[in-house]
């Protein structure tokens, strides 16, 4: 029945605006989460590959507490249980803050196993040479490591950006509320979801290429 | 245990819990079966199939699943009011579609890890595709495939939860409508906030049913492999 009355170019020339302000929101949103998910991932990942205690028991529980509970839950104990102890923070602030602790967590384990994949015998080299513990990991495992770990990350990230859609449960608006209320007054649903299903594909399909991209062109020497 | 958590639990645990079950049930057998069959279907050489078959497996992988839950609750009985579904069960629909695109592709690669031997000798038996791969190749493959449907078996769980987004009452929901509850004045709240304590509750029960999934996961990858 609304299938004989759609038009996607009429729906996208009427609403552009405000779509494009939820797409923009939504890149803002994956773009701080990003970025706080590869700080917390690479310190995190460090801190687990080399078992420097405390920080590494800390980080596990972390990450199991994240991974063994779902995120909408996560958004809601941020959302409407912190307020209780005087905790409150605005939409925007809980869409960036709730994906980068998820993401966080799964890129603290995709960065401990690409640290991990580091040979001893690198770091020894390292040593013998006369670096620094320090040094050692941000001149050997790090690039090292990081490369190994980069295909998982960006997989993380893909993630990431599928679950700003979330942020509907709290209102905020990125690009699926923003489709979805504009779709509830004008009840142009399929054109709505159409434009949220081109979008979203655009950008996990092209980070999806990338990571082949990269996988090939970041091979260490030794795995070609 | 103060007063107030008695009845929250009962609600959460009698009216949230059987539908997280029923979604999770529903979306973790469709996922298989119909995973598995793609999958399968996905290693044959007629491309125009394949091709179709990939396309799905790559739509719905990639769409955020909030959006198929949206494309399945509001999208289909937008093309005829006979594909209307109820929260839970658009949602369980939702998972399901995602679930078998995510099944398909590792049975795929399943699928694929079996020797060419093992195909040409079940061949030379004389097996046709459908016997050949009912009793040779699946058999193979399904054991390769069990860490990964374990995690699915997390993931969809915990995906249970988007039927809350469009107001299917399961955990997260009876969660919510509790702790909005006690807000309110008596007779019907008592004028308290507890968010905390009750959405820590249900993290708590996720924990509980996730991690040891996620242990055996983890314990069946090392040894299968």
């Amino acid at each position: 029945m609304l299938l004989a009355t759609y038009d996607l170019s009429a729906f996208v020339s009427e609403n552009w605006r405000e779509l494009l302000d939820g797409l923009l929101n939504t890149l803002k949103v994956s773009a701080i989460a990003i970025a706080g998910a590869l700080v917390i991932g690479l310190v995190l990942g460090a801190a687990r590959a080399h078992r420097i205690p405390v920080v590494s028991q800390l980080t596990a529980v972390y990450v199991e507490i994240v991974r063994n509970t779902p995120i909408l839950v996560q958004i809601f104990m941020i959302f409407f249980a912190l307020p209780q102890f005087g905790i409150t923070f605005n939409q925007f602030t809980v869409a960036w803050l709730s994906v980068m602790i998820w993401g966080g967590a799964f890129n603290s384990e995709n960065f401990r196993a690409g640290f991990g994949a580091v040979s001893y015998r690198y770091r020894e080299a390292a040593y013998a040479l006369g670096f620094t513990p320090l040094r050692t990991f941000l001149n050997v495992t790090l690039p090292i490591g990081g490369r190994i770990a980069l295909p998982s990350s960006i997989n993380t990230y893909i993630s990431v950006v599928k679950n700003t859609s979330l942020m509907y449960v709290i209102g905020y608006e990125e690009l699926t509320t923003t489709a979805i209320n504009i779709s509830n007054l004008t009840l142009e649903t399929l054109e709505a979801l159409t434009v949220l299903g081109v979008v979203y594909l655009t950008i996990v399909w092209s980070l999806s290429a990338a990571i082949r991209l990269l996988e090939t062109r970041l091979a260490l020497p030794e795995a070609r | 245990m103060p007063d107030w958590a008695g009845p929250v639990a009962r609600y959460i645990l009698e009216e949230g819990l059987p539908g997280t079950l029923r979604v999770s049930a529903i979306a973790v057998v469709g996922s298989a079966l119909i995973g598995i069959v793609f999958g399968t279907l996905l290693t044959i050489r007629f491309w125009p199939l394949r091709a179709l078959l990939r396309g799905y497996v790559e739509i719905f992988r990639g769409l955020p699943i909030l959006v198929t839950v949206f494309i399945v609750y509001f999208g289909l009985p937008a093309i005829t009011p006979q594909l209307r579904f109820g929260p839970l069960d658009a949602a369980a629909i939702a998972l399901v579609v995602w679930g078998s695109a995510q099944v398909a592709e590792a049975t795929r690669g399943a699928v694929q890890s079996i020797p060419h031997e093992q195909h040409e000798a079940a061949s030379a038996l004389g097996f046709g595709w459908v016997g050949r791969h009912r009793a040779v190749i699946l058999p193979q493959a399904l054991r390769r495939l069990l860490p990964p449907f374990v995690s699915l078996l997390v993931n969809i769980v915990q995906n249970s939860t988007l039927a809350q987004a469009i107001g299917g009452i399961e955990l997260l929901q009876a969660a919510k409508s509790q702790s909005e509850r006690l807000t309110f004045y008596p007779p019907a709240g008592i004028g308290e906030i507890h968010a905390f304590e009750i959405f820590a509750g249900v993290m708590v029960l996720f924990f509980l049913i996730s991690f040891p999934l996620t242990r055996l996961a983890a314990l069946l990858e090392r040894r299968l492999i």
